[in-house]
């Protein structure tokens, strides 16, 4: 039966994360933004509830609630703080590489060890533009941006095959970044890094950079959210004209307009969770939430932004933080024109592109 | 969380695939050609009614699980539909926005044509009495010809703003009498009854409304007069007068007792909330006929190995596909028998647009083809523009979103 309703399990996780983001994560964004990091004890919080941790296989101590679980918890965290969302998980997008080109084994080798390990972060890079060549066991190149000031693992991702690259010892040099301080900002130079691992697996590198991009758009939606809801109650407290702005009907329809558009997208990620879950080709399906959860956020969060006005230019409310945020999120993992192309060469291979019955069973 | 169709479902998408390449988009073709729609007696109709469509959801009786019907020629009969709606009657809304799109996806006009008690059933359904169910929607169980049933509640001074109408009716002994104008009710001209509202006491705005069941050829009912439109030619759109027209107090709505508070006016506005998140699956068909039409075409004239042509129809697809998701939650949700008026709008807010947004791209890529006035995008082009009118206007839409959501003054 169709149901729009989280299970019970999904549910209870999503209430845990949204009141953790509430509580601790949300009243210290400002000064994890200055600090670049999300303090110990958070860092140990979120470990021993294991919100990162909902997603992975049990191979990993994790709770194998998929890719909707994963889509649940990064919407909640990134509605609290988008940049701490990222710096609360040890293993990052690179669990979706290790775990579709390298499966168990690489999961066990590569990831585990940063399990426990406090504060560890590791990055996966796109790499489908070459911009890091692999010669004779070594890697060189230059990463502009890793919003990491710590890598305890790096893989790189390109169309076919998946690398990891000897993390220990890599100069990581700190940038000032756009968004998303709290996870930290490097730009890392690979002068012949050891590459420790290989795989050529091309579906498997598709659907980790699926997995990749549907991760973006799960954040992207809860930075969206996070814009809408506090711009609705700023509009509510502030007057003008004799009357709360809310009721000036042309921000009333922009407020309505900024629900449409939070709600759009996060149907289009969670749709695309199911079907990644059941194992259908959701490629394109990924691709998709990804351009729409970057498209909406980019209508979000700088509308929302404009409801506060000069408060919303100053740092005095995160509104300005989110609006770089959301703009930063959509630039990783080659970003969403990249996944555009893409998500247009998955419409145009198919006659009936939104057919309603027919398709793959779920 | 499940978005996946059950197979029962799917069959019965399989066969209005069937009928639509077959039937429904052809003649929906022929009625846009003829700028006119398509006449009762169309073979068509007929057509529909032996296949056992065109029929009402009324099961008779007040409750699909009582007692039921006693002859074994009846009980094989309520088994059989049983079967048939099994899954509809756990979720009748969310099943009629997915059949409502896949109907539309064919032709949208035609589909409103359909033989049927149309609009009139939901307020008969939500309001009627048993007696009432019984003599409007019993002859509709298995009707032996075509039959329709129409609702009237748009007035040439009343659209979306549905307190504003202004047609009166007033008690005359046994009877009220019926007068006013009436507007856009589809298939009014040719059917059994029309379901009209009406005012007792314009000053007492929607507590004063009432809801009558008025018969083909009453005294007073007349002037029927098929709008011409931009599209969605095959249904009549009709606009009719009420002289004098005198109803029997049988035909009342809920009977007297139920016209305490605000009920009509809340049948009204129930059966809306039910059938905003259809007019959003409406659009979401036509505009994924528009997609599905420009596709073959780019495909035809080698367009698409052009990354900018990729581009837009990707942003098609993804907007109704999100529109797509809007309406199935909040059918879903009337289904749950929740609270889905934010919903149901936002679904009727953003489908239209997106599916406008669908014909128009097929328009400029179809370029000086589409000029023509011949191709199917064109017409999809013209049906699609209503979808954001009907049912309430995506600008009433974003006021009772904001309602909502910012408690928006109704001043």
């Amino acid at each position: 039966m169709i149901d729009f309703d989280l299970d019970p399990a999904l549910e209870l996780l999503r209430e845990t994360a949204r009141r953790f983001g509430a509580e601790r994560l949300r009243p210290r964004e400002r000064e994890s933004e200055a600090a670049r990091a999300v303090g110990a004890p958070n860092l140990a919080a979120a470990a021993e509830i294991g919100l990162a941790a909902a997603a992975w296989p049990e191979s990993l101590g994790g709770a194998a609630l998929g890719a909707l679980g994963r889509a649940v918890v990064l919407e909640e965290l990134a509605a609290a703080d988008p940049g701490a969302a990222l710096a609360l998980d040890p293993l990052g997008p690179a669990v979706h590489a290790l775990a579709e080109l390298g499966g168990e084994p690489a999961l066990r080798t590569h990831a585990g060890p940063l399990i426990g390990r406090p504060g560890a972060r590791a990055w996966l890079a796109w790499n489908g533009d070459g911009r890091v060549t692999l010669r004779g066991g070594r890697a060189d190149g230059r990463l502009p941006w890793v919003p990491a000031d710590r890598l305890d693992l790096l893989v790189l991702l390109d169309r076919d095959a998946a690398a990891v690259v000897e993390a220990d010892g890599l100069p990581l040099a700190p940038l000032r970044g756009a968004g998303l301080r709290a996870a930290g900002a490097s730009e890392v130079v690979l002068a012949g890094a050891p590459v420790r691992a290989w795989w050529v697996h091309p579906r498997g590198a598709r659907r980790a950079l699926a997995r990749a991009r549907l991760d973006l758009a799960a954040l992207l939606v809860g930075v969206a959210r996070a814009a809408a809801e506090l711009s609705r109650a700023y509009a509510l407290q502030r007057v003008a004209f004799g009357r709360p702005i809310a009721h000036h009907q042309a921000l009333a329809f922009l407020i309505a307009d900024m629900a449409s558009a939070v709600d759009g997208a996060r149907l289009l990620v969670h749709d695309a969770a199911l079907r990644l879950d059941a194992e259908e080709d959701a490629d394109g399906a990924c691709a998709a939430a990804f351009v729409e959860a970057a498209e909406q956020a980019l209508f979000v969060t700088p509308n929302a932004l404009q409801i506060l006005g000069g408060h919303g230019f100053v740092q005095d409310y995160p509104i300005e933080k989110w609006m770089r945020e959301a703009r930063a999120l959509s630039l990783l993992h080659g970003g969403v024109d990249a996944a555009r192309e893409d998500a247009g060469r998955a419409l145009v291979a198919s006659d009936a592109p939104l057919a309603l019955a027919g398709t793959a069973p779920r | 969380m499940n978005l996946a169709l059950e197979d029962a479902l799917c069959n019965r998408l399989a066969r209005i695939r069937a009928l639509g390449a077959a039937r429904i988009r052809p003649v929906g073709l022929e009625a846009d050609r003829a700028g006119a729609p398509l006449p009762p007696d169309h073979p068509f109709f007929a057509e529909l009614v032996r296949l056992g469509l065109g029929r009402t959801r009324w099961l008779g009786g007040e409750d699909p699980d009582d007692a039921g019907p006693t002859t074994t020629e009846a009980r094989r009969e309520r088994s059989e539909r049983d079967e048939e709606t099994r899954g509809e009657r756990g979720s009748p809304s969310f099943t009629g926005v997915v059949l409502a799109e896949e109907l539309a996806y064919w032709d949208r006009g035609v589909a409103v044509a359909f033989p049927g008690p149309g609009l009139g059933e939901p307020p008969i359904l939500a309001m009627g009495t048993p007696e009432q169910k019984q003599r409007f929607l019993g002859p509709f169980r298995a009707p032996d010809r075509p039959r329709w049933g129409s609702f009237a509640m748009t007035e040439p001074g009343a659209g979306s703003d549905v307190a504003a109408i202004r047609t009166a009716c007033r008690r005359d002994g046994a009877d009220w009498v019926l007068d006013g104008d009436k507007s856009f009710a589809a298939n009014a001209s040719r059917a059994d009854w029309i379901v009209v509202f009406a005012t007792c006491d314009p000053a007492l705005g929607r507590a004063g409304h009432r809801a009558f069941v008025v018969e083909r050829g009453t005294p007073g009912l007349g002037d029927f007069r098929i709008e011409r439109k931009m599209g969605l030619e095959a249904y009549e759109s009709t606009s009719f007068t009420l002289r004098g027209c005198r109803v029997p107090a049988a035909n009342l709505l809920g009977g007297e007792e139920r016209q305490s508070g605000r009920a009509g006016f809340k049948g009204a506005m129930q059966s809306f909330n039910a059938t905003r998140p259809m007019i959003g699956a409406m659009a979401v068909g036509i505009g994924r006929a528009a997609l599905d039409e420009t596709l073959a075409f780019a495909r035809s004239h080698d367009r698409l190995g052009d990354p900018r042509v990729r581009d837009r129809l990707e942003r098609s697809r993804r907007k109704l596909q999100a529109a797509r998701l809007l309406c199935w939650r909040a059918a879903w949700l009337a289904d749950q028998q929740r609270p889905n008026v934010l919903e149901a709008s936002m679904a009727k807010a953003v489908a239209p647009q997106a599916a406008f947004e669908a014909a128009a791209l097929g328009m400029e890529l179809l370029g000086e083809e589409g000029g023509r006035g011949d191709h199917l995008i064109e017409k999809l082009f013209r049906d699609v523009k209503a979808m954001d009118i009907v049912e309430g206007t995506g600008q009433i839409q974003r006021v009772l979103m904001a309602r909502q959501l910012v408690g928006l003054p109704r001043d």
